[in-house]
């Protein structure tokens, strides 16, 4: 087969690496308008509800004119707007505009038992309201917003009297139908333009891959940063047409709620403020409307800039992507990877299935995680997106730069900080490498033992001590934590024997090292001995009888015949139980639980807790990525010294 | 006596004495939970100790063996408490694991055996440090695709999905050195006869690896019926709880019911153990064997 020519494929890169790079700048383009859209309407929409608030709370709320102030209030708005009034005291519907509350369902009147959502609706935004308070924070909405059908809008904003909420406020907007598409010409012309100049440049440029890489990729950037320029400068002017129709329509609501206020003979006093009214949906004045009704220029600025730096930001995205594509193309990738798709189809046939649940579900959770940390997600911020969390590579920082873990005390000894990273390291190695000697010691011993010719039992005794690596760990686990409990536990009752008094094991950090060390000693030296005992039988007996006859002793006998035999076996075997120990999450978990004070936490469960009880998931991931570095670290060097002593 | 310094054996007397050690040790703790669970009591302790115990009294205290035998605490923890729904559960789970995990095992197994492709190297070595990914990383993650995004919290198929993918590089690896280790003639001769390829992997290939399929099968259920941190994050429904964590459930935070956590314990460890113990050989080559080519 023949290959096709470098013109052809730059040709192709270019199409492709444009065509994709304008399409998706154009859909961000597009998204970020629809978003000024919808923005502008939330905001429209929360300034007339505020005004609702604020006409109904000055009139006196609950009082008979509040009856009068929502058809006035609605009077100047589009058909499809209406709101209704609640009153938590006696679940009172006070007022209401909705076409549906008239006639038998007139108000004022007692709330229905169908329209309890709206009481809980209210109830919700009480304790949302209460919460922000004594928290003094705004983590939950006080204005509940909800997208209806066709771009109509739902709102709901408590009522207050004398600080307390006691009631709501419910309003609909019509939705107004139009949305911005994209400057599709602008995108399209520009993709048009791109593949004619790069035509004409590799027919003046010949069959040389560097210079029409180099021509092909100055065509791309150039239609990306022309569409990019535009859409910059279209977003800018249509952020400030924005701020200026929503600080014109705050005007236009004050001014009506004025005349109402009028009409009904209530004195304005404090006057009127339509700027505060603006907020977002924990009630935080969101300050971009002026004093003079004008839009604030600082406040516009900042959004500008802003927007200004997120475009930059996806360009550099966009870029990055087409780029690629473009390269690949033109250097022959994609014609190889289909080449090779085709002729290996039956292989990858037989593993996709196993692959895309693979990459499903493991993964993407590990790059999600591995995004997660580098964010400040917590319990309070699950709702925002990934990009308004980010912090970098703080908390690696965190996790990683804080050496503190002894620190001096009042008193002036020395106490250590058990939630600290390297404490955690520390006792996770002691604990390592303290359960994998204990195996191997244990384990071999037991396997030379069990190895003895015509020794009486001994599938008895195999059986016996095998049986802890059948039994699930999490219920060995539970099993030595009730053994080990101070007033009850057996081991105490046995410690009593010899007139010991009960031991608090987990109220110090040895003792309760201990009973995690007894644990997985009980739980881990079986497997140990097994490995050992396979590999011992498969030694011939001629090796020792030769030795024997040479006049070696029985020291010279395993350092020279058994050791060596049992590397094979044995080395694979101590690699993954370093694995297994380091991430024994069950023991650690469940029979110290972290006791005393987290002392005793190995990394994995410390992770853990910072994610579940903690609700850092932010660090917690930070804290996890760095074990799986451990880990990998640990893995490549042991593949080094495992080939090592394979070649030796 | 004259024989054994001969042989250069050592005397048995001083090994028995080591063995029966290192058995009582082994063997305690399930004799405990065995004494707890038919003591038809919820209480940690064998034995009531009398307010001023002599040493009689202390010893009776650490035997084994139940002051009253009573079946209460098996009949209670099946009948009152929704453990038989439990141990449901997790047979339920553990079997479609068992199943989805080593089937699409199977297929990426073969291929990676048999076919040489590019990515075939890549691919394995991906698997490999797949399984050190710690748990703690990818369980939020997890949590927000199965529960958030595909709606499956509290659902067994979710946790057949997680636990079914994620046993799948394990098994991949086992599989893969038993496949290695069928001769490719057998194949070819097919293949010169004339059978497809689907053929000779459902004809020929696969009922050739039963034993090594078997044995990851277990590895398979195993790790499902044991499982429990995962588990206690999906399921918080209490009727959807698997066995593992209705254990917990027993005795963790502020319940203390050790009678029917003992009573539970057996009944969900009897199966599995037997099985260990029938195949427990078979575990051992494959574990080695796997690590060996690792």
């Amino acid at each position: 087969m023949k290959a096709a020519s470098h013109r052809i494929r730059f040709l192709a890169g270019v199409v492709l690496g444009t065509a994709v790079g304008l399409s998706l700048s154009w859909a961000l383009l597009r998204a970020t308008r629809r978003d000024l859209v919808s923005e502008r309407k939330r905001r429209e929409a929360i300034i007339s509800v505020q005004a609702l608030a604020d006409l109904v709370q000055r009139v006196g709320f609950p009082s008979t004119r509040v009856g009068q102030v929502v058809p006035a209030w609605q009077a100047q708005k589009p058909p499809g707007t209406f709101a209704r009034i609640v009153a938590f005291a006696g679940a009172q519907l006070v007022a209401s505009t909705d076409p549906a509350d008239r006639g038998a369902r007139e108000t004022p009147r007692r709330l229905s038992r169908e329209e309890k959502p709206l009481y809980d609706q209210g109830q919700r935004i009480r304790a949302a309201v209460e919460t922000n308070r004594e928290e003094a924070s705004a983590r939950k909405p006080e204005i509940e917003i909800d997208g209806l059908a066709a771009g109509a809008l739902a709102l709901a904003a408590p009522l207050q009297s004398g600080g307390a909420v006691s009631g709501l406020v419910a309003a609909q907007f019509p939705g107004t139908g139009h949305a911005h598409g994209g400057n599709a010409g602008l995108a399209a012309l520009l993709l048009a333009g791109a593949i004619a100049v790069f035509a004409v440049f590799a027919w003046a440029a010949g069959e040389r891959r560097l210079l029409l890489a180099a021509g092909a990729t100055v065509c791309l950037a150039g239609a990306l940063l022309i569409h990019a320029n535009a859409a910059v400068r279209t977003v800018r002017e249509e952020l400030r047409a924005a701020d200026e129709a929503v600080a014109a329509y705050a005007t236009a609501q004050g001014g009506q709620a004025g005349e109402v206020l009028a009409s009904l003979q209530v004195p304005v006093d404090p006057p009127l403020a339509p700027a505060s009214w603006d907020t977002d949906e924990f009630r935080r004045p969101r300050r971009l409307i002026g004093e003079d009704g004008h839009p604030d220029e600082v406040g516009l600025a900042g959004r500008v800039a802003r927007a200004s730096f997120e475009a930059t930001r996806a360009l550099f995205g966009v870029a990055a992507v087409s780029l690629l594509l473009l390269l690949v193309a033109g250097f022959g990738g994609f014609s190889r990877a289909g080449r090779e798709l085709v002729e290996h189809r039956q292989a990858y046939l037989y593993i996709t299935p196993a692959m895309i649940g693979l990459l499903v579900l493991v993964f993407f959770p590990f790059f999600y995680g591995i995004t997660l940390s580098f964010t400040d997600s917590n319990l309070y911020n699950t709702n925002r997106s990934i990009g308004e969390t980010w912090i970098g590579l703080r908390n690696y920082g965190d996790v990683l730069g804080d050496f503190g873990f002894i620190q001096r005390a009042q008193g002036g000894g020395f106490v250590i900080n058990y939630l600290n990273f390297y404490w955690t390291l520390l006792f996770t190695i002691l604990w390592t490498v303290s359960n994998v000697s204990f195996g191997v010691v244990v384990g071999l011993a037991l396997a030379l033992i069990l190895n003895t010719r015509d020794l009486a039992l001994r599938p008895v005794y195999r059986v016996l001590l095998i049986l802890p690596w059948a039994v699930p760990n999490y219920i060995t686990s539970l099993i030595w934590k009730g053994m080990f409990h101070q007033q009850f536990g057996v081991v105490n009752q046995f410690l009593g024997i010899f007139g010991i008094s009960p031991i608090a094991w987990f109220g110090k950090v040895g003792t309760s090292f201990f009973t995690a060390f007894a644990t997985n000693g009980w739980l881990s030296f079986p497997f140990m001995m097994v490995v050992s005992l396979g590999a011992l039988q498969s030694i011939p007996a001629e090796l020792y009888e030769a030795a024997r006859v040479d006049g070696a002793t029985r020291w010279q006998q395993f350092k020279a015949i058994t050791l060596p035999s049992l590397r094979p076996a044995l080395v694979p075997a101590i690699i993954i139980s370093v694995v297994w120990t380091f991430n024994m999450f069950n023991v650690v978990y469940l029979v110290t639980a972290g006791e005393p004070g987290g002392s005793t936490e190995i990394l994995i469960t410390q992770a853990y807790k910072f994610a579940f009880e903690r609700y850092r998931y932010g660090y917690a991931a930070a804290y996890s990525t760095v074990i799986f570095l451990i880990l990998l670290v640990y893995g490549v060097f042991q593949n080094r010294v495992s080939k090592a002593t394979e070649a030796a | 006596m004259a024989k054994r310094s001969l042989t250069g054996e050592p005397p048995h007397g001083p090994l028995h004495a080591i063995l029966i050690v290192m058995t009582l040790y082994t063997i305690y703790p399930i004799l405990w939970v065995i004494c707890i669970a038919l003591s038809g009591r919820q209480n940690l302790a064998i034995a009531e100790l009398p307010p001023d115990p002599g040493v009689l009294d202390r010893l009776r205290a650490v035997m084994p063996w139940p002051q009253h035998f009573s079946a209460a605490n098996f009949a209670s923890v099946l009948r009152d408490q929704p453990f038989a729904r439990w141990m449901l559960n997790s047979a339920i789970v553990s079997a479609a694991t068992t199943l989805l995990g080593v089937s699409l095992a199977c297929s990426a197994a073969y291929a990676f055996s048999r076919f040489k492709f590019p990515g075939r190297q890549p691919g394995m070595l991906l698997l490999l440090v797949s399984q050190m990914f710690p748990g703690t990383l990818t369980l939020i993650p997890l949590y927000i695709i199965i529960v958030q995004w595909l709606g499956l919290g509290s659902s067994m198929f979710g946790l057949v999905l997680v636990y079914g993918t994620t046993s799948i590089p394990f098994s991949v690896w086992m599989l893969k050195g038993y496949f290695d280790t069928i001769p490719k003639e057998l194949e070819e001769a097919a293949m010169m006869e004339g059978a497809s390829a689907g053929k000779i992997f459902w004809r020929i290939v696969m009922p050739l690896a039963t034993p090594a399929i078997a044995i990851t099968a277990l590895f398979s259920f195993m790790t499902a019926w044991n499982e429990f941190i995962i588990a206690a994050t999906l399921m918080d429904k209490e009727f959807k709880y698997t066995a593992p964590v209705g254990l917990r459930f027993f005795v963790g935070g502020f319940q203390q019911q050790w009678g029917y956590f003992a009573a539970g314990s057996i009944l969900v460890s009897v199966p599995v153990v037997l099985l260990f113990l029938y195949l427990q050989k078979y575990l051992v080559s494959g574990l080695t064997a796997g690590g060996v080519k690792g």
